[in-house]
């Protein structure tokens, strides 16, 4: 027999844990009570209906929290439409369904004495049970018709309907924090400010001290959250079954962190992109608007500091899961309030977010720039004859050939020149709308007397502009100072030989 | 933002890299749920910002990964028209095929903004029915394999024979054997609309499993 659902914060035992509960309207439960099917009497019976339809015909695992959130209820009154929903068709002797619940209690780990909140399957549940000292709630966290091979999943679930939600994930949720205020937008541009000057030693320092919090049931009160999200991120696979989330708070973890989520990613948020160029800045400050309205206090702006600074940190060098969650939750400790941890775990899940987008982008950006020098070199020597002729007929003229004829009134010593190949990189735009990004030899002439050469080697001329010999051999034997433009219609691949008679 | 059209020597590329790293994920996946190896080579890693398992095998990573290499110049140039992930007995015999269907639209003209998280959702939704799939399917007998399919055109496929894309890494036709399924049922799984590209998946199950 399950054990009955019990609503948190309505016994003595869990209200010193809970800093404010949301009652129900209506009647309370205690935990021994059995389960409470005339009280979901008033409620519309259609939710049974709703349930079937999404567990059986869609084949959805249908979580408490994605529950509330799709039809609009309370978390709790969610916790019990699917109990009464699994007690209903498991008296029905319908196909097999299977459920994960939620249970949390205190908990002696190799001595250490600490508050444990698990999500476990079905089977594991008496299990988790009796080796826990107290158990202070236990509900059924999700219902779905295949059995789970691990959790990843019901973070998916969770995922998508949270982000749709995300100004008021926490509508739905039980526990409040008088203190989680929106922060006005003074406050807002005060905290950008100070985590750019954060120290990079801190996280660094946190992050040898702390070990792994996600096996942990430690008495630190605002790791919790962290450990919850720590065990989702890619950590190495711990347990076969579910995880433990050390958290001293209640059992409304989910619903604290969906609550918080809002809170004072601000800032962290900005920060943190504040430091990288990329699009993705817009799509988050639209976040952080939308998430100004919920914010913390601004305490929890200063606690978040070390944590921006972790998330850069994680950013730049993309270091494991853990260590950010490490540096975070350490951070965590010094602040009070359990609503900072959870604008972390929000910052690492935007951060997360955006650093994936962004390294799609710069992989889209990479992909795109690398094939281009490759293809365009191959179209240089056909098309740049064309080219040349198409695309440039008036830098043309002004395109001064400084041809051998230069070279060889040089030699005299009439005037010193010096001509040198330098392997250069020149970016641009052609005429596809492509950034064209190409390396050659550009032979580059100065003397000290003229800038001409400088200016028409400036002259758009995206292609090696070589010159056959031909051409300079009639300067040569012009014998004229002056520049020809014929020599600049006739692009030749060999850059580096012509790059000898380039036109400057 | 730029606007990429199809005429775009990137934009084929851009589209392929995507799906080419969807269904490695979705392959592992598959290896995963279905029981194909044992569930102590996969690591939970993560992608699209949800958890996935992957497999540490190096020779497995490394003979997907060639797979889908050799996969990538086809859908570049929309010629492949279905992937698809065999599961075989013991006797080489299909058991479960998970056929991806991957179609692009010709003509399209799109702006990256809109693209990415947008794709990113679509195939988060496919990655967890993945994962909740076993339900609707019946187990498979032990000693399974796997195998992968791509179903193009008939000049691609001489292609592909013809060229090595990787070295010692051929690729023949398939046997009529590992095609064709007795008794197929079908399950539809996910269907995906995108600007970029329209992919369906569904699962071909043989009636009897063992």
């Amino acid at each position: 027999m399950v054990a009955p659902h019990s609503l948190p914060g309505n016994t003595k035992k869990t209200r010193d844990i809970k800093q404010e509960v949301n009652k129900l309207p209506s009647r309370a439960l205690g935990p021994t009570e059995p389960a409470p099917t005339d009280n979901l009497d008033n409620m519309d019976e259609l939710y049974l209906d709703n349930i079937d339809e999404f567990v059986n015909d869609h084949d959805k695992i249908v979580t408490y929290k994605w529950l509330s959130l799709t039809l609009g209820v309370h978390v709790n009154t969610a916790k019990q439409m699917l109990f009464h929903y699994l007690d209903h068709k498991r008296k029905e002797s319908s196909p097999q369904l299977h459920a994960t619940y939620l249970v949390s209690g205190k908990f002696v780990d190799k001595g250490q004495p600490g508050h444990t909140v698990s999500v476990v399957r079905e089977d594991q549940l008496e299990d988790l049970k009796a080796k826990m000292s107290l158990i202070v709630s236990v509900h059924v966290y999700s219902v779905q018709k295949a059995l789970l091979k691990d959790s990843g999943p019901l973070y998916s679930v969770d995922y998508d309907a949270v982000k749709d939600n995300l100004k008021s994930c926490s509508r739905y949720s039980a526990i409040r924090c008088a203190g989680a205020v929106p922060m006005s937008t003074q406050e807002l541009q005060q905290t950008e400010r100070e985590p750019q000057r954060a120290p990079s030693p801190e996280p660094a320092a946190k992050r040898s001290g702390e070990s792994k919090p996600a096996p942990k049931p430690s008495t630190k009160p605002q790791r919790g959250i962290m450990g919850m999200f720590a065990n989702k991120a890619p950590a190495k696979s711990q347990e076969s079954g579910k995880e433990v989330k050390p958290e001293q708070r209640g059992d409304e973890p989910m619903a604290v962190a969906t609550k918080s989520k809002p809170a004072a990613k601000a800032n962290p948020a900005m920060n943190f992109f504040g430091n990288q160029t990329s699009k993705k800045p817009d799509k988050a400050v639209k976040e952080e608007e939308a998430a100004a309205a919920a914010a913390a206090a601004a305490a929890a702006a200063a606690a978040a500091v070390p944590s921006s600074c972790a998330a850069e940190q994680r950013h730049q060098s993309s270091p494991p899961e853990e260590k950010q969650e490490a540096a975070a939750a350490a951070a965590e400790e010094e602040s009070p309030k359990d609503a900072k941890k959870d604008s972390r775990s929000k910052t690492k899940r935007i951060a997360d977010s955006d650093s994936e987008e962004e390294k799609m982008e710069k992989k889209k950006r990479r992909r795109i720039k690398k094939p281009q020098p490759d293809s365009s070199d191959e179209d240089v020597i056909p098309d740049s004859p064309q080219q040349k002729e198409t695309r440039e007929p008036s830098p043309r003229p002004e395109m001064e050939v400084e041809s051998v004829s230069h070279s060889h009134q040089s030699l005299p010593g009439a005037k010193t020149r010096k001509r040198r190949r330098v392997l250069k990189a020149r970016t641009f735009v052609d005429d596809e709308g492509c950034i064209v990004t190409e390396k050659g030899y550009e032979s580059e002439s100065y003397s000290e007397a003229e800038d001409d050469a400088k200016a028409a080697k400036r002259a758009p001329a995206d292609f090696i502009p070589a010159k056959p010999p031909a051409g300079s051999r009639e300067d040569e034997k012009k014998k004229s100072q002056k520049k020809t433009s014929a020599n600049a219609s006739k692009g030749s691949k060999q850059a580096s030989i012509m790059g000898f008679f380039q036109k400057k | 933002m730029t606007t990429l059209t199809r005429q775009d020597l990137n934009f084929g590329q851009v589209i392929a890299d995507i799906l080419c790293e969807f269904l490695e994920v979705a392959i592992h996946l598959i290896l995963y749920v279905r029981e194909v190896y044992p569930s102590g080579i996969f690591q939970k890693r993560k992608k699209y910002n949800v958890p996935v398992q992957m497999s540490c095998h190096p020779e497995l990573n490394q003979y997907i990964q060639d797979t889908l290499h050799c996969v990538k110049p086809l859908i570049e140039k929309n010629d492949a028209e279905k992937v698809v992930v065999v599961i075989m007995d013991k006797e080489h015999h299909p058991v479960e095929r998970f056929v991806f269907e991957i179609s692009q639209p010709p003509l399209l003209s799109i702006s990256s903004e809109t693209l990415l998280s947008h794709v990113e959702q679509l195939l988060r939704a496919f990655i967890l029915k993945i994962s909740v799939c076993d339900a609707i399917l019946n187990n498979n007998p032990p000693g399974c394999s796997f195998t992968v399919l791509v179903h193009t055109r008939d000049a691609a496929t001489r292609n592909m024979e013809k060229v090595q894309v990787i070295k010692d890494f051929p690729w023949i036709v398939a046997d009529e054997q590992e095609v064709h399924m007795q008794e197929p049922r079908l399950i539809p799984l996910k269907t995906m609309t995108s600007d970029i590209v329209k992919m369906q998946l569904y699962v071909e199950e043989r009636a009897q499993k063992t």
